[in-house]
């Protein structure tokens, strides 16, 4: 028989340090995302390098402003991308939900999710670095670099922060990356993450309303050797960081463990919205169906 | 909090009540699991067995009702009612890329006080499979590791939602026998299925659920008052040969010379029905005396109430 004392749980540090080799673990035994997240900002690089050889930004060679550019773009695969990506297809194979049966913290998860996309964004952008560095003469800005690596911090949050929260909009497998690139790309590309273009302003307004443009336009000036302050103005600190504090809202609201249409979350959490009493039900072939969406094999 | 008495059941279900919209998928159903028993739920497709075993892994939210595993509230969330518990899903929900052995490992990591990694995994027969990425594992191998990982937290209850649908023969007989095992190690389990024999092969207790009602409850041999409600006696007659006695026999419209006659004195219906066949000089042909299979009694059970709860 087994015993009645109350087992004391594991830590929950000890229990988020697991899931986050976990998921690198897994990233390491399917590295598309991986390869999406380091190569294609690589190729990137590389061919706008190649299109615009002397163009300079302001005072600086193209490439001196490029390179930071592209970890920038880096930052959006790996965090924001991936992690819509990576989360709606665990939650949709059920992964999320097994895990939900067990003493596993929710947050404990992300943790693990987060580890992994900060491992990804760290590991792109020191692969754009060298690249810039050996290849299209950078100079690495040793004074500014503390600068970088904030902004890239927060980017990486914000962004992370941010796919997780949109998986609540992605009905599927099949959605999550046309949502994710459908998203990410046109922000990208008004937010000085390709070109360092000069829009109207009522586009850069638009821009700096959402968290790509300052984090993106903060990493490029560290990579200016004129840069000697903090570079973000404090109008897009509280952008990025009301943004963060808008997804965590959201993902404490909706955020879906189950397989499944959102219309499921939406019994799941608020029962009483639904329930009519006095109907009498007449079709409880419905009974199930309704959670597990179109992975959920038969159902009783 | 969470301290229980030894007689106190390991799941206790009042009526709970679940609706989606207009639909009363569990209609108020009540019934209690003793520790170390093995209870099935058994129905047909929609008859709230999914809801109801889903409610008490802490999965749904109940709308009505009450419920308590193991002396918590399933709907709490809380980690210590998911430490004592151990779930099957139907399917999915395992890294494909991960080996049998990792997955293990990983959820043996998320528990206080986990089984041995390798003794649970040798457990349920995968050892020769222990280093093989899920993905190759075929449909009765993902399940059996599914099942490793509902045992790898050392579960006081276990939940089995149709532990072996797609399973082959031998897949289920083995199942069957890791299932008796955890009866004699006193895990409680809660068992959903659709197959008969399984329920008859290996719950103490059976519960028909039928349109989100509990409308039987008993032993497997017992159901439906099985071991009293009789035997079936059924021949093939002839047409002009007249009513033969012991009846009222009945007779369907599309095997009009079939006789069926359920009773409760088998031998007192054999004695008229044999000598008046012999006086007649007719056979009897495809002659059976049977008790009627738990299928019978389960089909009679779900459609009487089917038929008697239609709108």
């Amino acid at each position: 028989m087994a015993t009645e004392s109350a087992s004391r749980s594991r830590s929950a540090l000890v229990l988020a340090v697991g899931q986050i080799r976990y998921q690198i673990l897994v990233l390491l035994r399917s590295p598309l995302g991986f390869f999406v997240s380091v190569v294609i900002p690589l190729i990137l690089l590389i061919c706008l390098k190649a299109l615009l050889p002397g163009e300079p930004v302001g005072a600086l060679p193209y490439a001196q402003w490029l390179t930071p550019a592209m970890c920038a773009f880096c930052l959006l695969n790996a965090c924001y991308v991936a992690s819509v990506t990576g989360i709606v297809l665990a939650r949709e194979e059920g992964i999320l939900k097994r895990l939900r049966g067990t003493p596993l913290p929710a947050w404990a998860y992300l943790a693990g999710r987060f580890g992994s996309a900060f491992v990804t964004a760290a590991a792109a952008c020191a692969v754009i670095i060298a690249t810039g560095v050996l290849f299209f003469h950078v100079r690495m800005v040793w004074h500014a670099f503390g600068y970088f690596l904030t902004a890239a911090l927060m980017g990486i949050v914000c962004f992370f922060v941010l796919g997780a929260a949109v998986t609540v909009l992605v009905p599927r497998s099949e959605t999550a990356l046309p949502v994710a690139f459908g998203s990410m790309l046109p922000l990208a590309f008004i937010s000085n993450v390709f070109f360092a273009a000069d829009p109207p302003q009522w586009l850069h307004d638009l821009a700096y309303a959402f968290p790509v443009a300052p984090v993106a336009t903060a990493m490029e000036d560290s990579f200016d050797p004129a840069t000697h302050s903090w570079p973000m103005p404090v109008s897009g600190t509280l952008v990025v960081l009301g943004w963060v504090v808008a997804a965590i809202i959201v993902m404490a609201l909706a955020f879906r463990w189950e397989p499944g249409p959102a219309r499921a979350a939406l019994t799941i959490n608020s029962p009483r919205r639904w329930r009519r009493p006095g109907h009498r039900g007449n079709r409880p072939d419905d009974e199930g169906r309704r959670h597990t969406g179109r992975t959920g094999r038969r159902r009783s | 909090m969470g301290v229980m008495s030894g007689c106190e059941p390991a799941i206790e279900v009042v009526g709970l009540r679940k609706t989606y919209g207009k639909v009363r998928a569990v209609d108020g159903i009540s019934f209690q699991v003793r520790r170390g028993e093995i209870y099935a739920l058994l129905g047909p497709n929609g008859a709230g067995k999914t809801s109801t075993v889903e409610i008490l892994e802490g999965h749904r939210r109940r709308s009505g009702g009450e419920v308590r595993v193991l002396g918590l509230d399933p709907g709490d969330g809380t980690r210590q009612f998911r430490e004592r518990v151990g779930i099957v899903l139907q399917s999915g929900g395992i890294d494909a890329e991960l080996s049998v052995r990792e997955m293990v490992s990983l959820y043996a990591g998320l528990y206080a006080r986990p089984r041995d990694v390798a003794e649970t995994i040798e457990r349920v027969g995968l050892t020769a499979k222990s280093r093989a990425r899920a993905r190759t594992l075929s449909g009765g191998q993902l399940r059996r590791l599914d099942l490793a990982l509902a045992l790898i937290g050392d579960p006081q209850v276990l939940f089995l939602d149709e532990p072996t649908t797609g399973f082959d023969p031998n897949a289920r007989r083995d199942a069957w026998d890791l299932i008796a095992g955890l009866r004699r190690g006193g895990t409680t389990v809660l068992l959903t299925s659709h197959y008969l024999d399984e329920v008859q092969r290996l719950a103490d207790r059976v519960g028909i659920l039928s349109r989100g009602h509990l409308v039987e409850e008993s032993t497997p041999a017992a159901l439906g008052g099985r071991d009293v409600a009789g035997t079936v006696i059924s021949f093939r007659l002839p047409a002009g040969a007249g009513e033969p006695p012991g009846g009222p026999w009945d007779r369907s419209p599309e095997r009009p010379d079939t006789y069926v006659l359920h009773t409760d004195e088998p031998t007192r219906v054999l004695a008229a029905v044999t000598p008046w066949a012999l006086r007649n000089g007719v056979e009897l042909p495809e002659l059976s005396v049977v008790q009627p299979s738990l299928e019978d009694v389960y089909l009679r059970i779900t459609g009487r109430t089917e038929a008697g709860d239609g709108d």
